[in-house]
């Protein structure tokens, strides 16, 4: 675990951080995020001591950063930064074995770390490893200092807006790549970022920073449906219009119209319309269209017999929920993975939509990018 | 020592600069229009400049005798280099978006050359003359052993007839002289960047 | 032709041993103390940046004074000349040391820091490393001015090609300079392509692009 306590910065009598305090649990993606010039990178750096800190401390698993030795210290957290750094006389393989060495691992260690390493990222060791930084791509350059970072297996990694250099396209395979690899490998990961939708792709848990300041520490979603206020909600604004991300109800989420049956349809007639229409589950409904449950595939064929009516099949064991309720009640039923879709209903209980996983991300994503 | 030597030495350094502008300025544009020049005259410059001062100014003294006209084309010679090579540079790095829009103006190739590239690459072009006129101003020096006089006959009879005043005395003009025209030069160049 | 090599033969070939003997020893001398120097230099660059200017007025002076005033207090000996020419060869290899430790970009002085490096081994792993190109062609500088400058240990009698030229020049020998010149001349463009082979032969890959021009 992580914690900065009381931490204070100060440039030529300018207060840049003010007494922030936060916790990082093991295995946590975390991204600073926060207009320029809000005290991020010096957070990240006063973690492996680049930037001194003024007053508070921080504590790596309850130890006091300033009473390790700084350079163990360092050797322990990996270090990626936007210039990328590769030192340009050594060769890829030397500038991955850089740390391990420093920690005197011996030359087999070394070598099979490398292979292990450029396999995890695709780049065969043969091609790569004898080469120089330079004759790399800017996105493979960037990838072999993820791997220098993650070389001697340090339990923390600390990015410094790592890939704010390169292309749109290599940014996000290499976001995916780093997520990946920090759920692998269980990294407590700190990123820095000014880009709001690199957080959201990356973080467990965003800590919003500005001028010094933390204003908000929350999870993406969270933080999208309830920024904590103008500024963050400003910030995030950049991406689209977020006012109705917070005020997001079930019945914006979902897809209409909605096919349901009467419970008055025998078992075979059901088996039809499901092969027809290809869905495995009908939503059920009596003559006055109020909600009665769900048939599926399975508790006909298990229970069923062919020419009897569906009633005693209908299992009333399904999530749904109000029109009105929150958007996020709908996401985290749909997050449990149990059900395909949820099921919208009325005040009186008259089906009025679904929600499916694709329905929620279409909504989100006309939020995001506005209508589509 | 009198000012007569100052003067003689400053005599021998602007005369030489000057041929060497005269001389090295085109050697630089030729360097940089044909590309099958370039590393002749690269090369040959940067030999010339290789070559021992004394052992330079020796060799023309055997073909036109012991001058103050052997240690100028001595120190032509021998600060060539700075110029062509800052020249070439100069003209090389100019934007190519520029030189292509002064081509698609319709501008000829000496035309673009004389308003375009050589006011561009100016600034480079000094800096070059700045450094050949300081290494003059030292290599000067060696003027007094083929009769060419300057500051360099001061400090070698102050050598000869151990009299440390007259060494000081020599010494101390030329760095003085090498200073003053360093800094103002170096000033005169910022300048020129700034615009 | 003949004659020349008969009469002068043997004492060309000591002149050309002398002189190289005289680059050799004062530019290694040189070399060691400038890099020490430089490295020190680049620990308080507060200081250096009013160091680095001060050295280089005093790089203004001739070698030809070094020589005479060493000549005044230590005598016709050849550690004169050593010392003399030695205190010469330090500067260019002092300044393009000092320069080029500076010049090592930030980012990967701070990945080195960030790797968990110390100073020292930041210093021999990556800052030398990315500056020897730029020290090199200090140490090429000095090497050809001190081959230029050693002429001048005949000026006090100390041999070394220098000899030839100025009986030649005294005399009005042409032949005699010729003597003298010509394997100077050799002998700098010579020792000038060694070090330019060194350079590249040290030069990692990886940084050559960057100095090819």
């Amino acid at each position: 675990m992580i914690e900065y306590k009381n931490i204070h910065k100060e440039y030529q009598g300018v207060s840049v951080i003010n007494n922030i305090n936060f916790k990082i649990n093991n295995g946590e993606f975390v991204v600073l995020i926060g207009p320029s010039g809000c005290g991020k990178t010096t957070t990240l750096k006063m973690l492996n001591r680049l930037i001194k800190i003024d007053s508070g401390e921080i504590y790596i698993d309850n130890k006091n950063i300033m009473e390790v030795d700084i350079e163990n210290l360092r050797r322990n957290i990996g270090y990626v930064i936007q210039q990328i750094g590769l030192f340009p006389n050594m060769t890829i393989e030397e500038n991955i074995c850089v740390v391990p060495k420093l920690l005197k691992w011996d030359k087999d260690k070394c070598n099979n770390r490398v292979h292990e390493l450029l396999s995890m990222v695709s780049m065969p060791y043969e091609q790569y490893a004898k080469k120089y930084p330079k004759e790399l791509s800017g996105g493979q350059q960037q990838r072999i200092g993820v791997l220098r970072a993650i070389a001697a297996k340090p339990p923390i990694i600390l990015m410094d807006e790592p890939f704010g250099a390169l292309d749109p396209i290599t940014r996000d395979i290499l976001q995916d790549e780093v997520k990946d690899l920090q759920k692998k490998l269980n990294l407590t990961v700190i990123f820095v970022t000014h880009d709001m939708d690199e957080a959201i792709k990356l973080a467990d848990t965003i800590i919003f920073m500005d001028k010094g300041d933390i204003l908000q520490i929350a999870s993406p979603e969270e933080m999208l449906r309830a920024p904590a206020n103008e500024i963050i909600s400003e910030f995030m604004g950049k991406r689209g219009n977020f006012l109705d991300a917070e005020n997001m109800a079930c019945s914006d989420l979902m897809r209409t119209p909605v096919f349901t049956i009467k419970d008055d349809k025998k078992t075979l007639e059901c088996i039809e319309i499901m092969k027809k229409r290809q869905i495995d589950s009908l939503i059920v409904v009596d003559k006055a269209g109020i909600f009665q449950g769900v048939v599926t595939i399975e508790s006909i064929r298990s229970k069923g017999k062919a020419g009897e009516k569906i009633n005693s099949l209908i299992s009333k064991d399904f999530p749904t929920v109000l029109q009105d309720d929150v958007g996020k009640t709908a996401f985290d039923l749909l997050m449990d993975k149990k059900y395909d879709y949820v099921i919208v209903l009325t005040r009186d209980n008259s089906v009025v939509g679904i929600i499916t996983k694709s329905s929620l991300a279409k909504a989100l994503a006309s939020v995001v990018w506005g209508e589509m | 020592m009198s000012w007569t030597l100052i003067f003689q030495h400053l005599y021998l350094v602007i005369m030489a600069t000057i041929g060497t502008i005269v001389i090295g300025l085109p050697l630089g544009v030729l360097a940089y229009l044909n590309k099958s020049f370039n590393r002749l005259i690269l090369w040959s410059v940067d030999i010339l400049q290789t070559l021992p001062a004394l052992a330079l100014l020796g060799v023309i003294m055997v073909f036109i005798g012991g001058n103050s006209l052997t240690v100028i084309i001595g120190l032509i010679l021998y600060s060539l280099l700075p110029i062509v090579r800052n020249t070439y540079v100069g003209l090389t790095n100019i934007d190519p978006a520029i030189k292509e829009a002064a081509t698609a103006m319709g501008m000829g190739k000496f035309y673009k050359l004389i308003h375009v590239e050589l006011p561009l690459a100016f600034p480079v072009v000094f800096t070059g003359i700045r450094i050949a006129v300081v290494t003059s101003i030292g290599v000067a020096v060696f003027g007094t052993f083929v009769g060419g006089g300057g500051l360099g006959s001061v400090i070698y009879r102050g050598i000869h007839i151990q009299n440390m005043n007259l060494i000081m005395s020599g010494t101390l003009s030329l760095m003085a002289m090498a200073i003053i025209f360093d800094f103002s030069m170096a000033w005169i160049e910022k300048k020129l960047y700034q615009k | 032709m003949q004659y020349f090599f008969s009469t002068y033969g043997q004492m060309l070939l000591k002149a050309v041993f002398t002189h190289f003997y005289y680059v050799l020893i004062s530019v290694s001398i040189g070399f060691c103390i400038a890099l020490l120097l430089g490295i020190l230099l680049s620990r308080i660059p507060k200081y250096s940046k009013i160091i680095i200017p001060i050295i280089s007025i005093f790089q203004t002076i001739p070698g030809i004074v070094f020589i005479g005033i060493l000549f005044i207090y230590i005598g016709m000996v050849p550690t004169t000349v050593i010392i003399a020419l030695s205190i010469y060869a330090i500067f260019p290899i002092l300044k393009n040391t000092y320069v080029g430790i500076c010049e090592v970009p930030e980012p990967y002085k701070e990945a080195a820091r960030g790797c968990g490096m110390s100073q020292f081994q930041i210093l021999t792993r990556v800052e030398l490393p990315i500056a020897l190109p730029t020290i090199i062609s200090g140490l090429r500088m000095s090497t050809v001015y001190t081959v230029s400058w050693a002429v001048l240990a005949a000026m006090i009698g100390l041999g070394g090609l220098g000899e030839f030229i100025y009986r030649g020049v005294g005399t009005n020998n042409n032949i005699l300079i010729i003597a003298g010149a010509i394997p100077a001349a050799i002998m700098a463009i010579c020792l000038g392509l060694l070090i330019d082979y060194v350079q590249k032969l040290v030069t990692p890959r990886g940084l050559r692009e960057e100095n090819s021009k």
